[in-house]
């Protein structure tokens, strides 16, 4: 199949698109990236068969039961599991099944549709639906649910506080803000039981993408007109993914059944997932104490679980990030060049680490080892290289000679996960050790720090940036490219810099490409835009008796986020020893 | 006076309160000579290390010394007790006496006032302050001084309210006295023991507040230590690291016993009919 090409102004729409659904720039650029990375086959990328491929002396459990929550998943109750009207309801996502699904790479692949086509210009799309797409009641869950689906996330009458993600669909808008009333008049419709025909507004080559999203999951029509927004209650679901939700005791857990009717199950080998509502707080305890099978891992945890005697339960999945401090160049003292250059020699990245607990370590340059442009030279390494001597010798000639006469620095930070304030103080603590630089760490709540970081009104912030996909565009050019209207996290701007982006993203040639961005961090290092301090890592631990996680492109184990959410339907449980 | 204080000093408890008020301040004043380490001296060999001979309370997550953070917390914490309490005075005695003397339409609406502000709920205000102001030590004495005259401003009001109709205080007036003077002179002194013992139990609030504003993170700024900060910062740890979190918790729970059979003591003491 031909895909119709998606056009820069197309990606724009699609970026705003996401914006009004409450996404960050973020969202967006994995999503990108997905339709980025798209093969010849296009939307029509064939999924991974799921089926278990047991390991020699593997044996199937008789008991498919798998237990998960903890360390920040599912901390408190979720509103409800209705995505269909809220994305942010933070349900259970197994409980659906879209057109589309994001596989471990982030790809957007077809899900309950078999095959995806559209017109040349992409402005028409039509979805074949898979026969054999049930309910959990057993009835077909047809193009028709779909057209119902969509049009009850727009319709005014549902309030569905993000609508606007479905604006791309032709009238929606229009039909969402009571311009006109009559929803037959909205793009979408089933040509048959098995046939859904969306039409846009205009050429849209990225809706297959949407599709794939939290916020196009269908609902169920006779279930919420007869049960109105208590439809989702345990008693009440009728979903259609591969579970279904057999209890849900506030405050406790929910308990997910396999649903037979769901069209992949005989690819699900999981019968049953309890997910216990734990507050982040509890930490690794309830793992430990076998409540639970899977789990996130905290900073607090870490050390002791992988050092205990189940020391290998505990992986590292794909989570890319750098800590670094930015200097606002507009500020005093960061106005000066050389105090810029004392910060990066100052910084003992070695130490600075260890206080992570594991879940950090030392960083030359922005993209972690591993992942396409990371660069490992010793030119780039000796730049901010730690040095206290060198970096007091920076000093000489300034009004700081000596680490003396700092004025009042503020060092901000966003209140956010453990582990990152300890990191922080870690980094108070060697600029006061080298330099005898005095600073305050203020910890600003989320809205508040974004706000202030985008205005560059702070003086020097403590942050990460999460790569988004893995490209050197995202991690230079999303960040610190300095033509950026919007969103841009500090005041530097180099031209040369820029220039080098720019002939990064316009190259084709990988191995150009990649020394193009090689001499962007050397520039940016030189005249210290930023001080790269720690890469991030993340960990889960798993019981032996947990297995199927999928690997992406670099062999890490995936598990569920907002993107990727189809965990459930890979993993099993097997026999111990 | 003198019956109060022998009062006060045949009172176990109170004395054993006082006694350990008075190790808190030794402590706070002299902080600097007594501290093994500098508060913000850090051992990267050495991070969360439980008590042991070079650190008596352990280390914390980035290798300092407990101990020392602790002794400087005791600052931060006498601070803020003593601090908050001298803006709590400043506001809520004038406009108690004056809302209580001259009674009429003054009254009335300072009452009302003082009635709105008592409505706030106390620490959620403390919070609205700080996120305005911002964190510090200056802004906690603002944003507990701010938010804590209101039960002074009423002991105040209802003492100078029982006092000004007093033979004296005629008496004053009579001999020529101006309003003011009568108020200052006469009528606040006699009023002074209820804002005494409404102050001594003024300062474990205000320490405890502050404790719980730097506990969420809106209270004092790092690297400077308060106890409230290390539970907050170590209660995360608390099963692979106790001792992050549990000395300082039992710093701010002493502290918090000793100013309360204290503040008891005194309340007795001066008002041995309320007993």
């Amino acid at each position: 199949m031909n895909r119709p090409p998606i056009t820069d102004q197309q990606m724009a729409l699609l970026e705003q698109r996401l914006a009004g659904a409450g996404l960050g720039r973020r969202q967006f650029l994995q999503i990108a990236a997905g339709i980025a990375a798209m093969g010849a086959a296009g939307w029509n990328a064939t999924p991974v068969a799921a089926a278990p491929k047991l390991a020699p002396g593997e044996k199937l459990a008789k008991d498919q039961t798998l237990r998960l929550g903890g360390g920040g998943w599912w901390q408190s109750d979720p509103s409800s599991h209705d995505y269909n009207k809220d994305l942010y309801c933070s349900g259970v996502p197994a409980l659906w099944a879209g057109l589309m699904k994001f596989n471990a790479d982030f790809q957007a692949v077809p899900y309950v549709a078999s095959k995806v086509t559209s017109n040349k210009d992409g402005s028409v799309w039509t979805f074949e639906i898979r026969k054999d797409s049930r309910w959990s009641d057993g009835t077909a869950c047809t193009a028709h649910s779909f057209e119902w689906s969509f049009k009850r996330q727009l319709d005014p009458a549902t309030a569905a506080p993000y609508a606007s993600f479905l604006y791309d669909i032709k009238n929606g808008e229009a039909f969402n803000k009571k311009k006109i009333t009559d929803p037959k008049e909205v793009g979408v419709k089933a040509k048959s039981d098995w046939v859904l025909e969306v039409t846009l507004e205009g050429p849209r080559g990225y809706f297959p993408a949407l599709a794939a999203y939290l916020a196009a999951l269908p609902a169920h029509q006779p279930s919420v007109e007869k049960h109105k927004e208590k439809w989702t209650e345990a008693a009440n679901l009728v979903c259609n993914g591969p579970f279904t939700l057999e209890k849900w005791d506030r405050g406790k857990e929910m308990v997910l059944k396999k649903n037979p009717h769901f069209f992949g199950a005989k690819d699900v080998t999981l019968e049953r997932v309890i997910i216990p509502i734990i507050p982040v707080a509890s930490g690794a305890l309830p793992y430990e104490n076998n409540e639970i099978q899977l789990t996130a891992l905290q900073s607090g945890d870490l050390r002791r679980l992988q050092s205990g005697p189940n020391g290998k339960e505990v992986f590292r999945y794909p989570f890319p990030g750098t800590w670094y401090l930015l200097p606002q160049v507009t500020k005093a003292p960061f106005d000066n060049v050389k105090v810029r250059r004392a910060v990066s020699q100052a910084i003992d990245r070695e130490n600075v680490v260890k206080v992570s607990q594991g879940f950090a370590f030392p960083a030359h340059s922005m993209i972690p080892p591993g992942f396409p442009g990371a660069i490992d030279t010793p030119k780039i390494r000796a730049i901010q290289k730690f040095d206290p001597k060198a970096a007091l010798a920076h000093l000489k000639g300034t009004p700081f000679e000596g680490g003396k006469n700092w004025p009042k620095i503020t060092l901000s930070m966003r209140d956010e996960a453990l582990g990152a304030k300890p990191l922080a103080e870690a980094v108070q603590a060697v600029l006061l050790e080298s330099i005898n630089m005095k600073t305050d760490l203020e910890v600003l709540e989320q809205r508040v720090f974004r706000e202030r970081l985008w205005k560059n009104e702070l003086q020097f912030v403590w942050i990460r940036w999460f790569m988004d996909y893995p490209d050197p565009h995202n991690e230079y050019f999303d960040t610190f490219y300095g033509k950026k209207t919007t969103g841009r996290r500090q005041a530097w701007v180099n031209d040369a810099f820029d220039r080098e982006l720019e002939l990064g993203r316009d190259t084709r040639d990988t191995k150009k490409r990649m020394e193009h961005y090689a001499k962007a961090e050397e520039i940016m290092q030189t005249d210290v835009g930023y001080v790269p301090v720690a890469w991030v890592s993340r960990y889960a631990a798993a019981k032996p008796t947990v297995r199927g996680f999928e690997k992406n492109k670099q062999g890490e184990q995936v598990v569920d986020g907002n993107i990727y959410f189809d965990m459930m339907t890979k993993l099993y449980m097997v026999e111990k020893g | 006076m003198r019956d109060a204080i022998r009062r006060l000093r045949r009172n176990k408890l109170a004395m054993v309160g006082f006694v350990v008020v008075m190790i808190l301040a030794f402590l706070a004043i002299f902080a600097d000579f007594i501290a093994p380490y500098s508060y913000t001296k850090t051992n990267f060999g050495r991070l969360n290390e439980p008590p042991s001979r070079d650190y008596p309370l352990g280390t914390d997550q980035i290798g300092r010394d407990m101990l020392s953070r602790m002794i400087y917390g005791a600052r931060v914490s006498m601070l803020v007790g003593l601090g908050a309490q001298v803006i709590v005075v400043a506001l809520g005695v004038p406009i108690g006496a004056i809302s209580g003397f001259f009674g009429g339409r003054t009254d009335l609406l300072l009452s009302r006032f003082i009635d709105v502000m008592y409505a706030f709920p106390r620490l959620l205000f403390v919070i609205l302050v700080m996120s305005m102001l911002g964190a510090g030590l200056m802004n906690i004495f603002i944003a507990i001084g701010l938010t804590g005259w209101v039960g002074i401003a009423r002991q105040t009001r209802a003492q100078v309210l029982a006092i000004k109709e007093k033979e004296f205080v005629d008496g004053a007036r009579a001999m020529g006295a101006g309003l003011g003077r009568v108020l200052i002179k006469h009528v606040l002194p006699n009023a002074l023991t209820p804002i005494v013992v409404a102050v001594t139990f003024g300062i474990p609030e205000a320490i405890f507040t502050e404790a719980a504003l730097s506990f969420i993170g809106v209270g004092i700024n790092p690297p400077t230590p308060s106890w409230g900060q290390m539970v907050g910062e170590g209660q995360q740890y608390l099963r692979s690291y106790w001792h992050l979190c549990v000395f300082p918790a039992i710093a701010i729970a002493v502290t918090m016993l000793a100013f309360t059979f204290f503040g008891d003591g005194v309340r007795d003491a001066l008002d041995p009919k309320q007993k």
